[in-house]
């Protein structure tokens, strides 16, 4: 093996490492910090310490550490996918990284159209954000979409999204658009407006989190049905957990894979359809057209004074 | 340390996630997107090329097999002008030897001819001789006497010239 095929193991292995880790400073971190557990009990996040800041105290709790742990997490694979790129594939993680690029931008393309092709790597790390952290219940920890906080604030940078779309045919067409079809129903425009970042926060919040209720109050019911049946056996009998066994993980298959991906997947498909749906392109080439003409316009006019 | 209240908003919270969600689409963008994008399309660059080369080449080729072509009718096209010329030739030749050697028969029978033709006149007055010699002994003997050798000659002449030769050439007609 020569010091450049040396080198480049190393490499990948660094990296293989660098990805794992934070998913182990989570899990350590968890064990450290989570309190000794008191029967059933439904909490957020953890508060590790506060951080004080105008308006309100900013808390750094599980939920914040997790998301930027699976943020580095998803930087060295990056780094890792893209670690010997080269124009004649070798690797089968570069088919992998081509795939998920091509994927996304046929998505978004088919999805929002030619103009916003741009945004395949915003959708790509909307899927990715969310799916890893609604993943990390896999692993015991605390999964930060089940935070309300964290999902509320991609709720918003997508509403800021589609108001910008919405505002760029114009302030006045945006305003305008509230009191359509008829004056009246302005207020519910209003309120419909609004609505769209709070349910797509609440939906895909409530779906994790309802995922992690289930999973408890379905545990505490187990082992209340275990000690049910062996609660007249001796001690080290009544302990054996009976029904805890693979059932909680079936349930865990859907609450934690299947859900997390799944709201993931619809977290993307909405921010693709409501930013495109907030643009209306014909409106924006017409407007576009007629500021040109008016500038040509004007130009011309300067010419002729001039002469 | 607690944990905080199942729904609680912090907009500080959310200011964090928003800009995290912006970190991470800044990561995907430059770590991800832009090289497997870069990657893509130089690969198809590169397959654009060979292709162009693939094209050109090909139409080197045709072009060449066109020149070739065209090449290979001439030839043949000259190959047979000098077949036709050279069978065109021995034509010639043929008729001027079959000529040439018919002239030379031709002389052949005629000197053969003439030949033979002087020999039967030849001949003719040998026999004419003879005759005449027959005759006379002949008459001397019929005679029995003595006529002038000259008379007779010129008798016997003239008797002979009336005679028709059968053997040959028209009779004479004196």
């Amino acid at each position: 093996m020569s010091r450049a095929d040396l080198k480049f193991k190393v490499i990948d292995i660094l990296l293989v490492i660098l990805m794992i880790l934070p998913l182990v400073t989570a899990i350590v971190l968890t064990i450290l910090i989570s309190p000794p557990s008191q029967g059933v009990e439904i909490t957020g996040a953890l508060i590790l310490f506060e951080i004080p800041m105008p308006l309100q105290n900013l808390p750094i709790t599980e939920a914040q550490i997790n998301s930027w742990l699976v943020m580095l997490s998803i930087f060295f694979l990056c780094l890792y996918m893209t670690h010997g790129i080269k124009d004649r594939p070798t690797l089968k993680r570069q088919h992998f990284a081509e795939w998920i690029v091509e994927k996304c931008e046929g998505m978004v393309g088919e999805n929002m159209g030619e103009y916003f092709k741009g945004f395949a790597p915003f959708i790509a790390s909307i899927i990715a954000l969310s799916a890893f952290s609604s993943l990390l219940s896999l692993l015991g920890l605390f999964p930060p979409t089940s935070d309300l906080n964290v999902v509320a604030g991609w709720a918003i940078l997508v509403f800021i999204l589609i108001t910008y779309y919405k505002m760029k045919c114009g302030p006045l067409n945006y305003l305008k658009s509230f009191s359509e079809p008829v004056a009246f129903l302005t207020p519910l425009n209003v309120v419909s407006e609004v609505a769209t970042p709070v349910s797509m926060a609440f939906r895909h919040y409530g779906n994790v989190l309802s995922g992690t209720v289930i999973s408890v109050l379905l545990a505490t019911a187990l082992q209340g049905l275990s000690s049910l049946v062996l609660g007249w056996a001796p001690d080290f009998i009544a302990s054996i957990p009976l029904f805890q066994v693979g059932i909680p993980g079936v349930l865990s298959l859907y609450f934690d894979i299947f859900s997390g991906c799944l709201q993931a997947y619809i977290f993307a498909m909405l921010t693709m359809l409501y930013v495109s749906g907030a643009f209306n392109i014909d409106l924006y080439e017409k407007r576009r057209a007629k500021r040109k003409l008016k500038k040509q316009q004007k130009a011309e006019k300067i010419i002729s004074e001039e002469k | 340390m607690q944990p905080s209240e199942i729904i609680s908003v912090n907009i500080w919270q959310i200011v964090v996630s928003l800009l995290n969600l912006l970190i991470i689409f800044f990561i995907l963008k430059k770590f991800l997107f832009k090289p497997v994008k870069k990657t893509i399309e130089s690969r198809q660059a590169k397959i654009d090329e060979d292709y162009a080369q693939a094209e050109s080449a090909r139409a080197d080729a045709q072009a060449e097999a066109e020149v070739l072509k065209a090449q290979l009718d001439g030839a043949r096209g000259k190959a047979d002008e000098i077949l036709n010329e050279a069978s065109a030739l021995a034509d010639a030749r043929k008729k001027q030897a079959e000529a040439e050697a018919r002239a030379e028969a031709d002389t052949i029978i005629r000197q053969a001819k003439a030949e033979a033709e002087l020999e039967k006149k030849k001949a003719q007055s040998e026999i004419k001789e003879q005759i005449v010699d027959v005759s006379l002994v002949l008459a001397e003997r019929l005679v029995e006497r003595e006529i002038n050798e000259k008379d007779h000659h010129s008798l016997i002449d003239s008797f002979i010239e009336n005679i028709p030769l059968g053997t040959g050439d028209e009779p004479n007609e004196k």
